[in-house]
């Protein structure tokens, strides 16, 4: 796995978080300002999820062990 | 064994000795020697007779006395009403046995017969024991497992996890070789191209595949993954094995990650599906389980950002219609002071005029002044022939003093 892929939050966060927003943002007992960030938050969240689904480039990766005793990852091909 | 060395060599070896004689035309009986038959060359002969003289063939029969050695090998007796026959099972045949029989089990055995020369005892060399009736030993292995595992809480329904919606990582345990990961990975390309799928290489089948699909769903607490297929295509029960063995059932309870089962075709129920959070009826089928279709993802996320879009519109729309609101209620606050305020005005108005001494004037007293506009208080400061101006309601009159009578008790 990539460093970068780790650290941001994976698809299932944020849409988890994305379902949070649209609901707080259909009861309306939100202060307008408050409902603003919620919604560019919002936003971002959905922009970076629609990112994600567009890489279609499915990856495929084989673990082995390392020989001292650890796992790690090797890529493989289509026919694995 | 080296012929000529002892009596034990081998029959074929020793010259041919024979207790009957052709002598003319009759058979006579030799005289006893000294080189007659060893009892070892009789149970070898006797032997080799056994293993040539009768192809492999099986035999029906009930299982008694079932002893399982330290060695693996494991000797029993096949037996009906009437007789008994002892047999062996040798190690890497018993290996093969999903479990021990039952004693008393109606088994069906295939073998040869040999005999043991050291105790000169013939017996049946099992290579295959299969039970009879439903599932025989596979069935009774099965279901001694599940009872095991079933007393042990690990087939329980609230042990199940729930299956994460929308994985990043999805691993695989299968043979890399196997229709099936081809299958899982078509599957998962269709729906959900952006996943990642981590494959973890097991022999699904033959010598050492359980321990081999064990390890391989350990890696999963070395390298995470949010969810693990675990699984093979169809086959024999005997292909299937290895998915019904108590190593894989342990490993797949101890995964991490909630794991789908999915092991050969949907009649094929294996205490590995027991022990998974989720079974499938095939690979295929599991990778639709463990990944979302990306399509109706896209369609699920457009609705989400117009939910957004229409609830912050709606909520400032309904905060406009407050802010109006508060300012009606405003202006009217401030209507009501002024009001309020005139009303006090004219009140204290009222009250000035009430204390002015011009309403005095209108109700008929006057006032009298002197030249010098000071006011004439007492008859003291009306010297007779003074000037004195009385101011009125409407204006002052000017007259002169003609005389003062001050009344008896009055003074300033």
């Amino acid at each position: 796995m990539s460093e970068a892929r780790e650290d941001a939050p994976g698809l299932e966060r944020r849409i988890a978080r994305i379902e949070e927003i649209a609901a707080a943002l259909e009861n309306d007992r939100l202060e307008l300002q408050q409902a603003l960030a919620l919604f560019e938050e919002g936003i971002a969240h959905v922009r970076a999820a629609e990112a994600m689904l567009a890489d279609a480039d499915l990856r495929i990766e084989r673990l082995v062990e390392d020989g001292r005793g650890g796992v790690i990852t090797e890529p493989a091909g289509d026919r694995a | 064994m080296v012929a000529g060395r002892g009596g034990d060599a081998d029959p074929r070896d020793a010259p041919p000795r024979r207790a009957l004689v052709r002598s003319g035309g009759s058979w006579q009986l030799a005289a006893p020697t000294e080189d007659a038959y060893s009892v070892s060359q009789v149970n070898a002969l006797a032997r080799r007779l056994l293993e040539t003289s009768l192809p492999p063939f099986w035999v029906r029969g009930e299982v008694t006395s079932w002893k399982r050695h330290g060695s693996g090998h494991c000797y029993f007796s096949l037996r009906d009403a009437n007789a008994q026959l002892r047999s062996v099972m040798f190690r890497l045949d018993a290996m093969r046995l999903p479990t021990d029989p039952d004693e008393g089990m109606e088994v069906l055995a295939l073998g040869t017969l040999t005999l043991y020369e050291k105790r000169g005892e013939y017996q049946f060399v099992v290579r295959d024991l299969q039970g009879r009736g439903a599932g025989g030993l596979w069935r009774l292995a099965f279901e001694k497992l599940r009872a095991k595992l079933d007393s042990e809480g690990l087939l329980a329904p609230e042990r199940k996890r729930l299956l994460p919606r929308h994985p990043t990582v999805v691993g695989v345990v299968t043979s890399p070789v196997g229709a099936a990961l081809q299958d899982i990975i078509e599957v998962i390309r269709a729906r959900a191209p952006w996943t990642h799928v981590l494959l973890s290489p097991a022999r699904v089948q033959g010598e050492g595949a359980a321990q081999d699909v064990a390890r391989a769903i350990h890696r999963f607490t070395r390298v995470p993954a949010d969810v693990v297929i675990v699984g093979r295509g169809g086959g024999s029960a005997e292909d299937l094995w290895a998915f019904n063995e108590e190593v894989v059932a342990r490993a797949i309870a101890a995964c991490p990650a909630p794991v789908i089962s999915a092991v050969g075709h949907e009649v094929d129920v294996t205490i590995a599906d027991l022990v998974a959070d989720v079974r499938a009826p095939t690979p295929s089928a599991a990778a639709e389980r463990a990944v979302p279709d990306g399509a109706s993802l896209r369609r699920e996320l457009q609705s989400d950002r117009l939910r957004m879009r229409h609830g912050l519109r709606s909520l400032a729309r309904a905060r406009a219609v407050q802010l109006a609101g508060s300012r009606d209620a405003l202006e009217a606050a401030m209507q009501g002071s002024l009001e309020a305020r005139r009303e006090r005005l004219v009140t204290r108005t009222h009250r000035l005029d009430a204390l002015s001494p011009l309403a005095a004037l209108r109700r008929g007293f006057a006032v009298p002044l002197g030249e010098d506009g000071r006011i004439l208080r007492a008859t003291e400061d009306f010297e007779t022939g003074r000037a004195v101006r009385l101011r009125v309601s409407d204006g002052h009159v000017h007259v002169r003093t003609e005389r003062t009578s001050p009344l008896e008790g009055e003074g300033s």
